[in-house]
């Protein structure tokens, strides 16, 4: 494991392009976790997560010749699992537009007094699902990975005021969908 | 309706300010929104180990599919006009496996001898569908072009590597499409563009024109 | 579904010209759907084709319903509301100004209402569609367009725009698969389509540089505490 978990994301991807294909698992284990999180909080659900993680993972080798930065494919992956994490919520939009988001993040409760927060982690993870994509993904960059403002601008594209505004509808929305369980 | 938060509060929400920065009459609500933040579930996810045993089979088939060599010699300007495209697939209950579809396109007769045997007519082309499903017994391909039959077109599989194959010479025009897998699962490509089929499920397209295969 | 309704629609369809037999459709659907299923298909069949559009999509839906082991009851209701989008399609080539549509060209306006693109969508993109430009290709490259996920009004600018400049069908036929590609190299499917948007029209560009990904350049700095000292 030594050699491999040393090497650069560049190194991987040079020899993967070079025809060692084998390699890419270099980078499955060091981004499949990775990214984990933002999908799970993205689609409400860690089996979905899970499927486009791995979906994103395997477009990201079917187009790995266009990773012009081989040093910025973290980056460059990143985009491509934010585009399908995306795409699967609009359709899920479209086939299931009735159905809440599942409960697949919901763990078991715990008789140990964590019961309420467990709950409005419950209640919370059900409320995002009723925001919009954009707001849902500026909460979770900014409150789940801990970003600031200025680097989710720069993934999104968008300015830190938009995205401000953009968070404080989030907030505005979030309070009423919880109304009673905070 | 309850009213938003003070901008006061969003502030605080946003770090530009602390709890003890607000004015005594917003710490209340204030209280209430670090809760609501507070319960952002930002434990680690991990998901199954055998994500990456999946990807790795599906990377491998890809890389050892005619469609990525064909993508590879793509690169080189020739004189046939070739499109592609390989689609990953997921299926639901942890059953997985992979799905893609390639079309292969000789829009014109080429001048090299070997090349002309892939020209099906002057208004038919040849269109490789591929569909990596490990673990599938069968595999077939229909759509609008054999009248949804899910035996017409079975797809071979290549060896052991879990990738079936099977070409089709179409007439020109648009079809639509799905995989049929084990005789009874539709498997329509998620990454593909796909359209509502009227059933609760997508139909994928692809269309065959005089200027050559396309994903619509 | 009653045989009577049957016997209308048979009777229907053998008296319209220019369409598939009655005998056809019934014959066609033998064997592939249950009874309920093609005597009510052969009736709406009839009615479509009473309003001179295409019968033949109305017979393959039906045909794929029963392919896919779908309820009668939903393969019924999919091929009604199949001729009700070959019916809005009709309305909206008329608007345009195509008084009798060919058959494809009715289909490729049903199958952009199906994507997500508007009646007023259709027509103005078939009041577009002059020759050179064949109207069933304009509508079915929007229809994938809005198929990948770009906006309807952005999937029609940019067909549009390819027009107005004078593209070729073969340029148009791309759209899609450099939609696709765009957002291989990680844009969203508006992001792509106003980036070919630009190239078509020649506006400047604006898209976002770089940036640090979630957990690259602080992989370990903890959420954010809003408790500050």
């Amino acid at each position: 494991m030594g050699l491999e978990a040393e090497a650069s994301d560049a190194e991987v991807v040079r020899a993967v392009l070079a025809g060692d294909v084998d390699r890419y698992s270099v980078l499955v284990r060091r981004y499949r976790d990775r990214y984990a999180r933002y999908a799970a909080r993205m689609l409400g659900s860690r089996d979905v997560a899970e499927d486009a993680v791995q979906d994103a993972l395997v477009r990201a080798f079917d187009r790995l010749a266009d990773c012009r930065d081989p040093n910025k494919f973290a980056g460059w992956l990143f985009l491509i699992l934010r585009n399908r994490c995306y795409a699967e919520r609009r359709r899920r939009q479209r086939e299931r537009p009735l159905l809440p988001v599942d409960e697949g993040l919901a763990g078991p409760d715990r008789p140990d007094g964590a019961y309420d927060r467990r709950e409005q982690q419950r209640a919370l993870e059900q409320s995002l699902g009723h925001l919009t994509a954009e707001q849902r993904e500026v909460f979770v960059l900014k409150h789940v990975e801990g970003m600031a403002y200025d680097e989710i601008a720069q993934i999104t594209g968008a300015s830190v005021a938009s995205l401000k505004m953009r968070m404080h509808r989030a907030y505005d929305r979030l309070r009423d969908l919880m109304k009673g369980q905070l | 309706m309850m009213a938003g938060y003070h901008p006061l509060v969003k502030q605080m929400l946003d770090g530009e300010l602390s709890l003890a920065d607000l004015p005594p009459e917003l710490r209340g609500e204030g209280e209430e929104a670090l809760r609501l933040v507070q319960a952002a579930d930002r434990a680690p996810v991990a998901l199954s180990p055998a994500v990456e045993d999946r990807v790795m089979a599906l990377v491998r088939g890809h890389a050892a599919s005619p469609a990525r060599r064909a993508w590879r010699w793509l690169h080189a300007p020739r004189e046939l006009e070739l499109r592609l495209r390989v689609r990953p697939w997921a299926v639901w209950g942890g059953a997985l496996a992979a799905a893609a579809v390639l079309a292969l396109l000789l829009s014109r007769p080429a001048r090299t001898p070997n090349s002309e045997t892939r020209v099906a007519s002057r208004d038919s082309v040849f269109v490789r569908f591929v569909l990596y499903a490990p673990g599938a017994r069968r595999v077939a391909v229909a759509g609008t072009f054999n009248q949804w039959d899910r035996s017409a077109a079975p797809l071979v599989p290549a060896g052991t590597s879990g990738v079936w194959t099977t070409t089709l010479a179409l007439p020109v025009g648009q079809y639509q499409y799905g995989f049929v897998v084990d005789g009874e699962r539709w498997v329509a490509d998620p990454a593909a563009p796909a359209v509502d089929d009227g059933f609760g499920r997508r139909n994928s397209l692809v269309a065959v024109t005089a200027h050559g295969t396309h994903v619509l | 579904m009653s045989r009577l309704s049957l016997v209308l629609g048979l009777v229907l369809l053998a008296i319209l010209p220019g369409t598939l037999d009655a005998q056809d459709v019934a014959a066609r659907l033998g064997g592939r759907v249950p009874p309920t299923v093609r005597q009510a298909v052969v009736t709406i069949a009839a009615g479509a084709a009473a309003r001179g559009l295409p019968v033949e999509p109305l017979v393959q839906k039906a045909i794929e319903g029963g392919a896919k082991g779908v309820p009668a009851d939903r393969v019924i209701a999919a091929v009604r509301s199949l001729a009700g989008r070959l019916g809005d399609a009709m309305a909206a080539l008329h608007e345009a100004g195509l008084a009798t549509p060919d058959g494809d060209v009715v289909e490729g306006g049903a199958d952009a209402l199906n994507a997500g693109l508007t009646s007023h969508d259709v027509r103005d993109l078939v009041r577009l569609s002059r020759p050179p430009y064949d109207p069933s290709l304009t509508l079915r490259v929007a229809a994938t367009l809005a198929a990948l996920g770009v906006p309807g009004p952005q999937a029609l600018q940019l067909v549009e725009g390819m027009i107005s400049a004078g593209r070729s069908a073969s340029d148009l036929l791309a759209l899609p698969a450099e939609v696709q590609a765009g957002v291989g190299r990680g844009a969203t499917p508006a992001e792509a389509a106003a980036g070919l948007a630009r190239a078509a029209g020649g506006s400047p560009p604006g898209r976002t540089s770089g940036f640090v990904p979630p957990g690259q350049s602080n992989p370990h700095r903890p959420p954010p505490n809003p408790h500050k000292p």
